[in-house]
Formats: C-alpha cells, sequence, structure tokens
C-alpha cells in the first residue's frame, strides 16, 4: 500500500525573520546608495552611543561572576582590553607630537597592531586549551597577520574598518546557535544575501564621482572609508560599503540580538549575574550603566554641537568596544 | 703655601692653553640626502601619443610631499626612510621575522596534530608543495618575458646619436595619474609618414 504525503509550506518565524531581514537590507541598501554621506551621518548620530550600550549590557550578561577554570582567560581578555585601549589613546592623541617623526608613528602603529593580533591569537590558543583542544595553529595565523600588517600597514587597518561589521554578524550566528537554533539556516540566508546586495550597491555606484570633500567633516568620511589609500576607487562607492555594513551592524546589535538573547534586553536585569547575583557587585554595575547612559546622550549632544570633533573622539574610544568583542566572540567558540 | 699656589696657578694657565687647542669634537654633519621614493618608472612606446607624457601616480606624489615635508622639518629618520618601493627596511625585516614564524608554526602545529601520518594528510602537504612550486614558477617564468635591455633603465635603452651626444631632451608633459601605480613616460612612437606608401 502506498502512502502519498503531500509537502505543505508552513509560514514559520525564522522565514519571516528571513524575509524580514532581506527587506531591511534591499531598503538600507537603496537609500545609502543614494545618499551614502548623509546616511552616514545619521546613522552614526543615531547609533552609534545605543549600540554601544547595547554591546556592554550584552557582554554584562556573558560574565560570570566566578572565573574558575577561565581565571587565565579573563585576565588576559581584560588585561588586553585595557592596555591595548590605553596604548591606542595614546598613540591616537600623541600623532601631532613634535617628537615623533612620521615613521616613528609608523612603527608604533605597526607595533600596536602586533600586540593586538598576538593577543586574539593567545586567546584562541586559551580557549583552545579549555576545550581540550590543540589551537596553537592561532599563533601561526597570527604571525602571518603580524607579518601583513608590517608590509601592508594602511590595508591591515582598513581592514579592521571594514571587518568590525562582520564581527557583529558572527556573534549573532554564535548566539543563534544557542538560543535559536531553528533560525540559523535562515540566518546563513541573510548572510549570503549581503554580498549580493554589496554587488548590487557596487554596480549601481561604480560611475559615481568621487564625494564631495570640501568640508573636513566630508574628508574625515571618506578617508575613513579608505579614499586615500583607494585613490583609483571612487569614495562613493566606498563610503556606501562602510555605510552599508556599519548599518547592518548597528541593526544586529540594537535590534537583532535582543530579539535572540532575552537575556540581552536592556531592562532584564534580573540575568545579568553581576547584578542580581548574592554575590554580585550591583551598585557598581548600576554606576556603569548609568554612566553608559549618560555618554550616549552626551554623544547626541556632541554630534549636535559639534559633529565633526565628536565623530573623531567616539571613533578614537571606540576602540574599547572593538577589542571587547573579542573575548567574548572567541569564548563563544 | 705660596709656592703651592703658583703651581696651581700654573697648572690652570697652561692647561688652559693646551685644551684651547684641542681641536672641538667633530659633530658628524647629517648629509643632506635629497628627499626621494624608490618606486618604477616604466617607459611606453605608443604609437597614438601625440606628446611625451610623465605620468606620477597620485600615492607616489603624497608619499614624495610627506617625505619632502619630513626633509624640510629635518625629522627625516634615515635608517628607516631607506625603502624599497615604499616599504622600509624594519618593515621588511619585522615582516619577514613574523612570516618565517608563522610557517615554523604551522610546521610544529601540522606535525604535532599528526595530521601528516595520515594518506589524506601526505596528500594535502603534497598538493600545497606542488601549489606552492606552481605559483612560484609562475611569478618566475611570467616575469621573463621582455628582454633585460627592456628591464631595467640603463644606456642600453637609447640609440646611437643619443649617446654620441650624452644627451637628450625634448618638451614633455607632467600629469598627475589615479590609475597608474607606478611613474609611466609615454614617447610618442608615430609611424614615419614621410615614407612612400609602396615601400
Amino acid at each position: 500500500m502506498q502512502e502519498i504525503r503531500t509537502g505543505r509550506f508552513e509560514l514559520t518565524s525564522a522565514h519571516v525573520f528571513l524575509v524580514a531581514f532581506v527587506a531591511a537590507c534591499a531598503v538600507a541598501a537603496v537609500l545609502i546608495g543614494s545618499f551614502p554621506l548623509q546616511l552616514s551621518i545619521v546613522t552614526i548620530f543615531l547609533f552609534a552611543g545605543p549600540h554601544n550600550l547595547m554591546e556592554f549590557r550584552y557582554f554584562a550578561a556573558r560574565m560570570p561572576l566566578r572565573w574558575g577554570r577561565s581565571r587565565l582567560y579573563y585576565s588576559v581578555a581584560i588585561g588586553g582590553v585595557v592596555v591595548l585601549t590605553v596604548s591606542y589613546l595614546t598613540l591616537y592623541f600623541a600623532s601631532g607630537n613634535w617628537l615623533w617623526s612620521l615613521q616613528s608613528w609608523q612603527v608604533f602603529g605597526s607595533v600596536w597592531n602586533t600586540a593586538f593580533i598576538l593577543w586574539v591569537g593567545l586567546l584562541f590558543y586559551l580557549r583552545g586549551k579549555q576545550r581540550r583542544r590543540d589551537w596553537s595553529i592561532a599563533f601561526a595565523a597570527a604571525f602571518l597577520l603580524a607579518g601583513l600588517a608590517w608590509i601592508v600597514p594602511q590595508y591591515w587597518s582598513l581592514s579592521l574598518v571594514y571587518l568590525h561589521p562582520f564581527i557583529a554578524m558572527w556573534f549573532l550566528e554564535r548566539q543563534i546557535r544557542r538560543t535559536r537554533p531553528d533560525w540559523l539556516r535562515a540566518y546563513h540566508y541573510c548572510l549570503a544575501s549581503i554580498p549580493l546586495f554589496l554587488i548590487a550597491l557596487w554596480f549601481a555606484v561604480s560611475g559615481q564621482p568621487d564625494l564631495s570633500e570640501e568640508t573636513n567633516l566630508f574628508w574625515r568620511i571618506g578617508q575613513h572609508a579608505g579614499s586615500e589609500i583607494f585613490p583609483s576607487i571612487s569614495s562613493y562607492l566606498l563610503v556606501a560599503t562602510h555605510v552599508f555594513l556599519e548599518s547592518i551592524h548597528y541593526f544586529v546589535w540594537l535590534l537583532l540580538i535582543p530579539l535572540i538573547d532575552k537575556r540581552a534586553l536592556p531592562w532584564k536585569l534580573s540575568d545579568v549575574p553581576m547584578f542580581a547575583n548574592a554575590n554580585g557587585i550591583p551598585k557598581v554595575f548600576v554606576a556603569f550603566l548609568v554612566f553608559s547612559v549618560f555618554v550616549t546622550v552626551a554623544l547626541w549632544f556632541g554630534f549636535a554641537a559639534d559633529y565633526t570633533t565628536t565623530r573623531d573622539i567616539y571613533f578614537a574610544f571606540a576602540i574599547g568596544h572593538v577589542l571587547a568583542e573579542f573575548p567574548f566572540l572567541v569564548k563563544m567558540l | 703655601m705660596l709656592r703651592k699656589l703658583s703651581l696651581v696657578l700654573m697648572l690652570f694657565t697652561f692647561s688652559a692653553q693646551v685644551f684651547a687647542n684641542v681641536a672641538p669634537a667633530k659633530t658628524p654633519k647629517p648629509a643632506k640626502k635629497p628627499a626621494s621614493i624608490d618606486t618604477q618608472l616604466s617607459i611606453r612606446l605608443d604609437r597614438d601619443a601625440k606628446e611625451a607624457r610623465l605620468l606620477i601616480p597620485r600615492s607616489q606624489l603624497k608619499a614624495l610631499r610627506a617625505e619632502l615635508e619630513s626633509f624640510d622639518d629635518g625629522s627625516a629618520d634615515t635608517a628607516a626612510s631607506v625603502s624599497i618601493a615604499g616599504i622600509s627596511r624594519i618593515q621588511t625585516i619585522v615582516s619577514g621575522v613574523f612570516i618565517s614564524l608563522a610557517f615554523v608554526f604551522a610546521g610544529v602545529w601540522f606535525t604535532r596534530s599528526g595530521k601528516f601520518s595520515s594518506t589524506a594528510g601526505k596528500v594535502v602537504a603534497g598538493c600545497v608543495v606542488v601549489f606552492a612550486a606552481g605559483a612560484f614558477a609562475t611569478i618566475v617564468y611570467g616575469n621573463a618575458g621582455p628582454p633585460p635591455e627592456a628591464r631595467s633603465i640603463t644606456g642600453k635603452m637609447f640609440t646611437q646619436g643619443v649617446h654620441d651626444y650624452g644627451v637628450g631632451s625634448g618638451k614633455i608633459k607632467l600629469e598627475i595619474s589615479d590609475e597608474e601605480t607606478y611613474p609611466k613616460l609615454i614617447v610618442p612612437n608615430q609611424k614615419d609618414e614621410t615614407k612612400p606608401a609602396d615601400e
């Protein structure tokens, strides 16, 4: 006896997620392709501060009170974030120092890049040891990257600018695996659509002339996207690409991660060990949270008063959150 | 007491004269090396060109400007600024050390992991070696095209007429280019129109 089965399409939340993601990317690509400079200014104004706040909140929820076997890992992680952030800010704000020639500054920059790469390599190695696996290949990869960072430092720095948004997407992927595995396949389709959007965006704006550099702000936006490193590529295309990727990264931190992980909801403090646990440090945590909210509001006022200066200061200090992402990402592997 | 004082006084007097004749310490005078960057020049014979043009890439113009500025400031660090194609000696050395370390660590990891002992590991290692050798050979043979005279800018490029005079000159246009990677000299090479058509 034969049994006839009919496959019926059933609309699931994963389908809704996929369609919403692709639709949001399509709208973003059209808007950013049409007004890259304006969207660069608007997105940073609106989302730069809040997305840092959400990242802090997410990491706070993942930070255990007792480090136990991870003591060495967290010590290296936090020590690395503090030392690298302070040294980066020293280099950044002392770059106009008359004692440092251009070559000295380049060497210091390369030393910082090397320290950063080796720190990430060490984190991978320590994480491998925790999982009882030999991840010492991370050192080989780190040394290779350090070599590249010395030989082409400008490309290395620019690659960090463009890779940073993908770190957020990687976080989301790891989080979906943990809390919404039924969305994983849909999310992989979402990720696969991003190169297609980028190709469409490049195709649409490739004939556009360079963006205006008539103000210091416009020049900084173009320079941040790599217009000086790739002078033969239209700055219009570079800025549009950067803003598109940055917008997805804001979208991930502000909307998708809290949607996937209920512990990342800002007001749900009962799941934060540092706050809710009997051995926690609730006063310190609340003080940090209030300070973060204050900084976010102060950034909005700063952007409104002097956008260019606030943007420069923000991107200098933003290295802290870029660095803080690595230990938590590696820990999720 | 008076004799001792006189002796000390004499000593000071003579020593002043002696030290006055010592040649001043030779402070090395910084050699005024003209600001320069190392690059390559390609010379292209162009049948369609009406005039000679020297194209300077914008990126290299910026590098030259930076070099000039640091030269004017007197802050040029000669040890670090000796560069080939914009890469300083320090960069080359440190980068080489790190890439070597990468190969060493990868090799140690590969051996320790036991992947080399399996058949699949041997096949993968063999493929990597063949691929690397092939890539290296492609680079080597790919660059073996032009004759030696066309691969370096020497006197062999010029005709006997230029050698006889030892100099050649003419009008040229200096242009800044966003497309070129290296400076390029475009030389007009139009067909001789005075030649008879049936020739």
